[in-house]
């Protein structure tokens, strides 16, 4: 027990220690664990703290990569809160928002109910089938999509024409585009959010089911009021991460639209990269501050709203 | 946990009180299934079609007409061989770093109290919550100042560290009993000895979820390779795809469009390739990984 007295002296060991010390946490500090965890904290302050200190004071500033860079206060910050592009680009995150992020959750959730059911025969072959997208390069699932949605000659208006239906200008029009961009992000993560709800429905207990059905609960009944709530914490946990994912879209317009037509996908992500190909970096730092601040609000408020019910 | 996690995957928790499945069960997940694997059987196969087929019929696939034609077209249009060379290259390294950077911290914060430790595990924590994009910018800049643009430490090393795997191998070696620890420590082996010869052998199922989906997440990495690196040379794969991408983006008409989407979708499918075949091969793994992530929630 008494770790300290009773440790027999050995030389240069830098963790000596009595034979059986009840619990580990009892023994005495030593350099391990500080050397342990170091490198972490190395790596974390040249590539994380430093250049994030460097980034709020660069948004102070109107630098464009060379030259001087002049103290200008808030000026960037004010700038793009009352520039329109910039309220387009969120703009356009939050149309894709709401094209991803419901269907996503309600889909998954379906998909997850039928996968559950323990009599299911092919479950595993299902859920690679499902998970198959979600570990796919998007760089050439984006490449996949500007051949099959292209006007004239994409397998998707092919598609269409065989059934009677006529040409959509899918990446051509600024109607289309945005859903375009948000099937092609459906397509790669709805796997995940998948998985994600099959794992809190499957730790939900059979015998609450069975308690629920012997009361006489209907499937429709334990549905919204068993599963729902439990399966609550998966999916807060989905829309944030899928929040942050959305308003941070990048790859995706970059690929497939370079943010056109007519700046209609141009997302917050991809805005902001347009501040680094124009060597406007002050702005563009004060823009990732704006945007980071923004899905912070979004997370909470989405985590607060889902929390708030029945509980 | 891990382990804990792959049970509640595999053994659903109710059974009496549900139904067989019926047939249109069925019928909606098959369909389901089959929109979600389609474009991927739709890309390798066009990828071995005449390019002017691709064109023509995109429905159509008879083996009788593979050709490899695309493939050899694009080998000869885009470094590609050397997007690969990189890949692989960061893949390792920057993986190997993880997977054992991360679990020798996750043990630091499971097994020791130290002074400092609370403080240390909330600064952890709160990178969790920073996004790449806030520091895009500034870190390109440090690259520079650095003159570490076009260089594999660029690709390398921001990152390669990562909170959330410290975090999700902490979690896993908690569930290590102490009294193992203990009974290395009996045995005369160091601190150091004992993480490396007792924990890692003992949490290999997480260490293998981490390494799968770690090495997956830098394989589909873009966004900090496409701003760190400019030059052919140190391109990984995904930049060399996109690159490839843009070009016929802003170049849709004249004669080579059919050509340049045959290599467009050979690029894909090469791409896609080794991730789709791990994943087969792994796919617990790969499950398990997707699963730990959830669990920070």
């Amino acid at each position: 027990m008494t770790s300290g007295t009773l440790t027999p002296p050995r030389k240069e060991r830098a963790a000596p220690d009595a034979p059986r010390p009840a619990r580990r946490s009892r023994r005495k500090p030593f350099l391990a664990p500080y050397l342990f965890v170091a490198p972490f904290y190395v790596v974390f302050a040249a590539f994380g703290l430093y250049p994030l200190v460097f980034a709020l004071q660069l948004s102070f500033t109107d630098w464009k990569g060379a030259g001087e860079a002049n103290f200008i206060g808030l000026e960037n910050y004010t700038y793009l809160l009352t520039s329109e592009e910039f309220w387009s680009s969120l703009g356009n995150s939050a149309v894709m928002w709401l094209l991803i992020v419901p269907l996503q959750i309600v889909g998954g959730l379906a998909a997850a109910v039928l996968l559950a059911n323990a009599k299911l025969r092919l479950r595993g072959m299902f859920r690679v089938a499902f998970i198959a997208p979600f570990v796919t390069p998007l760089v050439a699932m984006a490449q996949v999509w500007i051949v099959a949605f292209d006007t004239d000659y994409g397998l998707v208006n092919h598609l269409f024409n065989s059934v009677g239906l006529p040409d959509v200008d899918w990446l051509q029009s600024t109607v289309w585009a945005k859903p375009t961009l948000a099937l092609l992000f459906l397509w790669k993560t709805t796997g995940f959010a998948i998985i994600i709800l099959l794992a809190g429905l499957q730790a939900v207990p059979g015998d609450v089911y069975e308690a629920a059905a012997l009361d006489g609960a209907s499937r429709k009944r334990q549905f919204w009021s068993l599963t729902l709530p439990l399966v609550r914490r998966s999916i807060a946990f989905l829309v944030v991460v899928q929040t942050l994912a959305v308003f941070q879209m990048f790859a995706e317009p970059f690929v497939v639209t370079q943010g056109g037509p007519y700046g209609s996908t141009t997302t917050g992500g991809l805005y902001l990269y347009n501040h680094i190909l124009a060597s406007d970096l002050g702005t563009g730092a004060a823009n990732s501050f704006l945007l980071v601040l923004l899905v912070f609000a979004l997370s909470l408020l989405s985590v607060r709203l889902l929390r708030s019910r029945d509980e | 946990m891990t382990s804990l996690m792959t049970s509640r995957t595999e053994k659903p928790g109710r059974s009496l009180s549900q139904p067989r499945p019926g047939p249109l069960q069925y019928l909606v997940l098959g369909l389901l299934a089959l929109v979600f694997v389609y474009p991927i059987w739709w890309a390798v196969s066009s990828s071995l079609k005449p390019p002017t087929d691709i064109v023509r019929d995109p429905l159509s696939f008879s083996l009788g007409s593979a050709t490899l034609d695309n493939y050899r077209a694009m080998f000869d249009d885009v470094p590609i061989g050397t997007g690969f060379v990189n890949t692989v290259l960061v893949v390792a390294v920057k993986g190997a770093m993880t997977m054992f950077f991360c679990p020798l911290a996750g043990y630091a914060f499971a097994k020791y109290r130290f002074p400092g430790k609370n403080l240390l595990f909330g600064v952890l924590m709160l990178t969790l919550m920073l996004p790449t994009l806030v520091l895009v910018i500034p870190l390109l800049l440090e690259m520079s100042q650095l003159g570490w643009v076009n260089t594999y430490q660029a690709l390398i090393l921001p990152g390669s560290i990562d909170a959330f795997s410290i975090f999700w191998m902490r979690q896993t070696i908690a569930a290590v009993p102490d009294e193992l620890l203990d009974a290395g420590r009996v045995d005369g082996a160091s601190e150091f000895g004992i993480f490396a010869r007792i924990v890692m052998p003992v949490i290999r199922p997480g260490i293998a979820a981490l390494g799968v989906l770690t090495a997956m997440n830098i394989y589909n990495d873009f966004v900090w390779p496409v701003v760190a690196v400019n030059d052919e040379s140190h391109q990984t794969l995904q930049v060399v795809l996109s690159t490839l991408a843009q070009n016929v983006t802003g170049n849709r008409v004249g004669a080579d469009f059919a050509t340049v989407w045959g290599e467009l979708l050979a690029a894909g499918s090469i791409a896609m390739l080794p991730v789709l075949a791990l994943f087969v091969l792994l796919q617990r793994h790969f499950i398990n990984g997707i699963l730990a992530g959830s669990v920070k929630g």
